[in-house]
C-alpha cells in the first residue's frame, strides 16, 4: 500500500493535518509533493487519475472544502487545515451517493476512467446549484472530459441525481 | 514529479519582496500555481525557492470612491461571484466566468494570470481597454503601472524581480458606457480576444469615448489607438461603417503569430469579426 | 522554421569576409552567444548560446561546422546544440552569401532553425518570433561593427 518515504536529511518537512473523507489525517510532506501523488501513492486512494497532467481533463478532480481542484497541479501542503473528499469517500456505510446510483442507472460511464472526477465535480455542482439548467450544468462540467460517452448520459445521470436529491 | 524546492511563507509584502530580492532568479512568487506549476512540471523552469504569498491577504474587492480595487490574490472564482463587480463590471465578471475551467478558477489568481503574462489569456485585454492600473510594491516603495505599460512581451511584464503585484485598480464606469469582451478559441486557451469600452456622449448621439484592446493573437495585449480614432466622435451609424477598416487596423496591431491556434491572416480576420460584434454589443448596452 | 535576412553594409566584400572568419568578433554579434572557440580553423567552432523568453531560459552549448566555402561569396554552415537541463535540442542550417553592389556589400542569411524537445511546448509562434528577433539583432550588430571600424 503506502511506500516508506526516503527523506534527505536537509529536507523541508511540512506537517499537514487535514480531514480525508471525514477522518482526520496527519501526514508530513515536502513542499514539492503533489496532492495527486500523495493521495494515490501514499494514501492508496487510486480513484483520482493522472491523465492530462495539465489541469485540463478533470480526471484528477478532488474536492477540497467542497470545491473541485486539479490534484495533479496542487501542492499537497495546500490541504493543511482543510477537508478533502475523494471518490472513495462518497458512499456512506456502503450506501452509494445518489450521483453514483444515477451514473449506474443511466449509463453515465463506459470505461470509468473519467468517472471519479466526473462524479465529484457533479457533486460540487449540485452542492452549489441544486437545480441547474442544462446550460449551467455544461458550464460547470466543461472542464471534465470523457472520451467514451459523448456526454449525453452523463448529463442525464447528473440531472436525475439532482432531481432525486431535491426530493430527499 | 516536481524537483525539490524550498517553500517560504512570508507574512508581509515587505518580507516577500526581501526574499525575492535576496534570491533573485532562483526564487519565484507562488500563489495559485495554475501556470507556474505546469511550467515547473514540464521542466521548462526551475526555482530553488517558491515564495507562497497567500498569507498576504490581498483578496479584497471594494469600491473606493470612483475606483474599483481588486486584490491581486483574488481567485477567478471570487471575481466571477463578487457582488461588488456584478453591477459595476458585468463584462469583467463574464470574462472571469469563462477563464479555463472551474478547477483552475478555484485556485488561480488574477494577479498570477497577469504576472505570468501567458499570451493566450483573457483578463489583460479587458483591463487594458478600461485603462486599469496595476499596483506593484516592494520592500521600500510602491508604484502604479498603467495597464498599457504592464505587458512587455510574451511571458514578460515590466515588474522588477522583487516587486509584488498587490492590487488592480479599475476606474468605475461612467454613465452611458459599456464594456464588451469577446473571445474565440477551440483549443484549451483562447486564440483571439477583443475588448471594447465605449461611452456615448451626453446626448447619446455620438461616441464620446472608445477604447479598443486586442489580445491572445500576439505576444501581448495591445491597445489600438488608430482603430479608436476611426470610431471616436462619430455617430453610431458612421462608426459602424468604419468598423471593417478599424478591424483591419486592429488585426494588424495584434501582431498575430501563426501557430496551432491559427495562421496570422486567420487571427487578423477574427479580430475584425470580434471587434464588430463587441462594438455592437457595447453600444446596445450604453 | 525558415528565415531570410539581408543587410547592406558600407564596407568592401573583402572586409566583410574577413570579419566573418574573425570568430570572436563575429560571434560577439550574435545576441546571447558567448565563449566562442576555434576547434579547427575554417572548419569547426564552438560557442554557448543563451536565450531567454520571459522566465524561460535556455543554454545551448553549440558546435558549428562549416560545410561549404566559396571564397568571398558563400558559406554554408550547420550549428547544433542541446540543453539537457530542459531537454531541448537546436539545429540551425545557415547559408551566408555576400554580394557586392555599388561599393557596398549585401550580406544575406538564409537560416533553417529547428527546435526540438520541451522548449517546443512554448509554442511555435513564440519561438519563431524570438529566433527572428535574434537574427535581426545579429544582422544589425554585424553591420554596425563593420561600419563602425573605418
Amino acid at each position: 500500500m503506502s511506500k516508506a518515504m526516503s527523506r534527505r536529511l536537509d529536507a523541508q518537512i511540512i506537517p499537514v493535518s487535514f480531514t480525508l473523507n471525514g477522518r482526520l489525517q496527519e501526514i508530513e510532506v515536502e513542499p514539492h509533493e503533489l496532492l495527486l501523488d500523495v493521495v494515490r501513492e501514499r494514501l492508496g486512494l487510486t480513484g483520482a487519475k493522472r491523465s492530462c497532467d495539465v489541469e485540463v481533463c478533470g480526471a484528477c478532480t478532488l474536492l477540497v472544502d467542497g470545491r473541485p481542484v486539479s490534484a495533479c497541479t496542487t501542492l499537497a501542503f495546500e490541504v493543511r487545515g482543510r477537508s478533502v473528499l475523494t471518490i472513495e469517500g462518497l458512499a456512506e456505510n456502503g450506501k452509494l451517493h445518489p450521483l453514483q446510483d444515477a451514473f449506474i442507472e443511466h449509463g453515465g460511464f463506459q470505461c470509468g476512467f473519467c468517472t471519479p472526477g466526473m462524479i465529484l465535480a457533479a457533486k460540487a455542482l449540485l452542492d452549489e446549484i441544486p437545480n441547474p439548467t442544462e446550460d449551467e450544468l455544461k458550464h460547470f462540467m466543461h472542464g471534465n472530459l470523457c472520451r467514451c460517452t459523448g456526454y449525453k448520459k452523463i448529463i442525464e445521470s447528473i440531472m436525475a441525481a439532482a432531481k432525486k436529491m431535491r426530493r430527499a | 514529479m516536481l524537483r525539490r524546492f524550498r517553500l517560504d511563507e512570508p507574512e508581509s509584502v515587505k518580507e516577500a519582496s526581501e526574499i525575492l530580492g535576496r534570491f533573485g532568479e532562483s526564487a519565484k512568487i507562488y500563489a495559485g500555481g495554475t501556470e507556474l506549476l505546469l511550467a515547473m512540471k514540464e521542466g521548462l523552469v526551475h526555482y530553488e525557492r517558491l515564495v507562497n504569498i497567500k498569507k498576504l491577504g490581498l483578496n479584497h474587492v471594494r469600491r473606493d470612491n470612483g475606483v474599483i480595487k481588486i486584490g491581486a490574490l483574488c481567485t477567478h472564482r471570487q471575481l466571477e461571484t463578487a457582488p461588488e463587480l456584478q453591477n459595476s463590471l458585468p463584462a469583467f465578471v463574464k470574462l472571469e466566468q469563462y477563464v479555463a475551467n472551474v478547477r483552475v478558477r478555484q485556485v488561480g489568481t488574477i494577479g498570477g494570470n497577469l504576472c505570468f503574462a501567458e499570451p493566450h489569456a483573457d483578463p489583460g485585454t479587458l483591463l487594458m481597454a478600461v485603462e486599469a492600473k496595476m499596483v506593484a510594491e516592494k520592500s521600500s516603495s510602491k508604484r502604479e503601472i498603467a495597464a498599457a505599460d504592464f505587458f512587455v512581451d510574451a511571458y514578460e511584464t515590466c515588474l522588477e524581480a522583487d516587486e509584488v503585484l498587490t492590487e488592480i485598480q479599475v476606474p468605475a464606469p461612467a454613465a452611458n458606457s459599456a464594456i464588451a469582451y469577446l473571445k474565440f478559441g477551440y483549443l484549451e486557451r483562447p486564440s483571439v480576444g477583443v475588448a471594447v469600452a465605449l461611452a456615448l456622449n451626453d446626448g447619446k448621439k455620438t461616441i464620446g469615448d472608445i477604447k479598443i484592446a486586442v489580445g491572445c493573437a500576439g505576444p501581448a495585449p495591445k491597445r489600438v489607438a488608430e482603430a479608436e480614432a476611426m470610431l471616436k466622435g462619430k455617430g453610431a451609424d458612421e462608426a459602424a461603417r468604419n468598423l471593417p477598416r478599424a478591424g483591419e487596423v486592429a488585426g494588424r496591431a495584434a501582431q498575430a503569430i501563426s501557430d496551432l491556434h491559427g495562421s496570422q491572416e486567420y487571427k487578423e480576420h477574427i479580430v475584425g469579426v470580434l471587434l464588430k460584434r463587441a462594438f455592437h454589443s457595447a453600444l446596445s448596452r450604453c | 522554421m525558415r528565415f531570410e535576412k539581408e543587410v547592406e553594409i558600407l564596407a568592401t566584400r573583402e572586409k566583410v569576409w574577413d570579419f566573418i572568419w574573425d570568430v570572436d568578433r563575429f560571434i560577439a554579434c550574435v545576441p546571447g552567444c558567448k565563449e566562442a572557440k576555434t576547434i579547427e580553423a575554417g572548419k569547426r567552432y564552438s560557442a554557448t548560446m543563451v536565450e531567454k523568453v520571459g522566465p524561460f531560459k535556455v543554454e545551448f552549448p553549440t558546435t558549428i561546422e562549416v560545410l561549404e566555402r566559396e571564397e568571398m561569396t558563400r558559406i554554408k554552415a550547420q550549428a547544433s546544440g542541446a540543453d539537457n537541463k530542459i531537454g531541448s535540442r537546436m539545429k540551425i542550417e545557415l547559408d551566408v552569401r555576400l554580394r557586392e553592389q555599388d561599393g557596398k556589400t549585401l550580406l544575406g542569411f538564409a537560416a533553417g532553425v529547428d527546435i526540438l524537445g520541451k522548449l517546443a511546448a512554448l509554442g511555435h509562434g513564440i519561438i519563431k518570433r524570438k529566433a527572428d528577433q535574434v537574427l535581426d539583432e545579429f544582422a544589425q550588430a554585424v553591420k554596425e561593427r563593420l561600419e563602425g571600424d573605418s
